[in-house]
């Protein structure tokens, strides 16, 4: 029988033994096949991504009546007679009024005035959302048009909602996943920098709606909320309907953290 | 070996292994972005980036961290170890991309500064189900840095090989960090059996292979040496030893490479200099000892590396009586000359 040879490899030295070079081929070959698996399974067991859109690179001029229940919002005119309340938001996790703060400076109360805005459009799921990223974008059109700023209306005083707290900028465009608990940092670090907390509820049927959340008297809150954010919950309080967006009126104390995976879309 | 720093000291069998590393990592995102893209178009590109790089670094990890117990088991696997602190560079430079676009994307452009909010974001730290799994991550990215960084023989020296590997080992710690990253972040908000299952599959092997070096590690330290009279113990019958190779035995709880070559014995320290490698699993190749891991040389006479370079490991003197061997247990000061015993 022929004595193997006692080969010894030397990183630096060119040439390797023909017994070492096939088990390091072998390796090579098992690490690729090894590889191609492992992307395939982590790629293949994502979550769907929801079909929500931000259009980072394209800007878009929207015109409408400015109002603020107590959010900021400009209701645009889509058709005869339709309206599409349009919530306003600031660059990067901030609320829109940095950007609104040089009109209200040169015209006091802006509330009820037609604006013109140029900014990024975010919507999914027939919610649509405008990121301002310049004040020079925005422009006063004409005070005094308060008679078309939409009016809260009650329609339940009490109600109970299951649902997730979101922070309506990610959730409905700019992050996907916009939800759950990879994103609870981001979502919290959005509403304590003013962007105004949603409600978001799911049926059996996977059919979402939406609520944003203010305080019992219709205010708007963010630090007191961070620590329910990203966790599915249980709200109580008024639901009002601001035209097209609900919105609950709640008292932060009653909110109960479910022990629930969560189920929002 | 290098007598001067370069950033690299490159070589042919490094650029292959640089090659493969490079293949690699190419397949992985080619494989991993292809297929989000053709089944779950609606993806954003940073979730996307931020996804591939992450499992990329996961992947990477297993298999820095196989080849070590792999190149302990079986030296056919050696070339892997040689150059196996570029897979870890390559490795943190993923982990980088991944932490870096998640840091941007999840925690700045906030009203506090990105790493406060990444730590103060989520305050259940007393939660399982709530942990803020983010921290988890920075942690071992940190870990991973420090790593990177120092994972060049300037740092070996400089900081001392106990250190520089006392550092190193740390990658344990970073990985434990990063798989429970995974399972209290990526797995609760998307459970799979096949993702969970697979990361549970390369802890098992992981874990396996390091067994599996250790219990072959306890036998060499069983092999000790027996007390005979005046101070000599017996080592082994000069036979057992095979020819430019050594045996390694346990003196005085430290490990002794004890050499046979042109017809006669040495005997070193078993543990080079430059990163504690076991020279008596190494050759004598061109007059000297060899280490394995990667190619420091040592003269078997005096535990000196041949000039230029400097390394020096202790020595011991040797006798044979009737074809045994003999050895005085106390070690001589590094790089002192003893006369080779002649069989």
């Amino acid at each position: 029988m022929k004595k193997r040879e006692d080969e010894f490899y030397i990183g630096y030295v060119d040439g390797i033994g023909q017994h070492t070079k096939k088990t390091v081929r072998q390796f090579v070959l098992f690490g690729l096949l090894a590889v191609i698996l492992i992307a395939s399974i982590f790629a293949f067991t994502q979550n769907r991504f929801k079909n929500s859109t931000f259009e980072l690179a394209t800007t878009t001029k929207i015109m409408g009546v400015y109002h603020e229940n107590p959010y900021p919002m400009l209701k645009v005119k889509t058709g005869e007679n339709t309206f599409k309340n349009i919530l306003l938001l600031g660059f990067g996790k901030f609320s829109a009024n940095p950007y609104l703060k040089k009109i209200r400076n040169k015209s006091g109360s802006i509330s009820g005035s037609m604006i013109s805005i140029e900014g990024n459009l975010i919507y999914y799921n027939g919610k649509t959302l405008l990121q301002i990223t310049n004040d020079e974008k925005v422009t006063l059109l004409e005070t005094g048009q308060a008679h078309q700023a939409p009016r809260p209306s009650t329609i339940a005083k009490n109600m109970e909602l299951k649902g997730e707290i979101v922070d309506p900028k990610c959730y409905f465009g700019v992050m996907k996943p916009g939800k759950g608990k990879i994103h609870r940092s981001c979502a919290a670090l959005c509403i304590s920098g003013g962007i105004p907390p949603v409600l978001v509820t799911s049926d059996d049927n996977n059919i979402s709606e939406y609520y944003q959340i203010t305080d019992q008297n219709g205010k708007a809150i963010h630090k007191d909320i961070l620590p329910f954010i990203g966790k599915p919950s249980l709200l109580s309080g008024q639901i009002v309907q601001l035209e097209d967006w609900y919105q609950i009126r709640i008292d932060v104390n009653t909110i109960q953290e479910l022990d629930l995976p969560s189920r929002i879309y | 070996m290098g007598v001067n720093y370069q950033t690299v000291l490159w070589n042919k069998n490094k650029k292959v292994y640089d090659k493969w590393i490079g293949i690699g990592i190419l397949v992985y995102l080619i494989c991993f972005i292809g297929i989000t893209v053709a089944t779950n178009p609606a993806t954003s590109i940073e979730t996307l980036i931020i996804r591939a790089f992450g499992t990329l670094a996961i992947a990477l990890l297993h298999i820095v961290l196989v080849i070590g117990p792999l190149a302990r088991l079986n030296t056919n696997f050696l070339p892997l170890l040689y150059n196996r602190r570029h897979l870890g560079v390559s490795m943190f430079l993923a982990a980088l991309v991944h932490g870096g676009f998640s840091i941007f994307q999840f925690h700045s452009l906030g009203n506090v500064n990105p790493i406060y909010a990444l730590v103060t974001s989520n305050m259940d730290y007393d939660s399982l189900t709530h942990f803020p799994f983010q921290v988890l991550g920075f942690f071992a990215l940190i870990i991973l840095f420090l790593m990177a960084s120092t994972s060049h023989d300037f740092w070996l020296k400089n900081l001392s090989p106990k250190t520089w590997k006392r550092l190193h080992m740390l990658v344990y710690f970073a990985y434990a960090l990063i798989i429970m990253h995974v399972f209290l972040g990526a797995f609760q908000q998307q459970p799979s059996f096949a993702s969970i299952g697979i990361l549970i599959f390369g802890f098992i092997i992981i874990a396996s292979l390091h067994l599996i070096a250790a219990f072959k590690e306890t036998r060499i330290d069983a092999t000790v040496t027996q007390d005979t009279e005046d101070g000599w113990e017996y080592v082994c019958d000069v036979n057992d030893i095979p020819e430019d190779r050594a045996k390694i035995f346990i003196v005085e709880k430290e490990r002794v490479a004890v050499f046979k070559y042109n017809n006669q014995l040495s005997a070193i320290s078993n543990v080079c200099k430059h990163q504690g490698g076991p020279l008596g699993e190494g050759k004598i190749v061109d007059g000297c000892v060899t280490c394995p891991w990667h190619g420091y040389q040592y003269l078997p006479h005096n535990g000196q590396s041949p000039p230029p370079f400097t390394e020096k490991v202790a020595t011991y003197e040797l006798r044979i009586q009737n074809k045994k061997v003999y050895i005085l247990p106390t070690p001589l000061p590094e790089g002192t000359e003893v006369t080779p015993i002649l069989i």
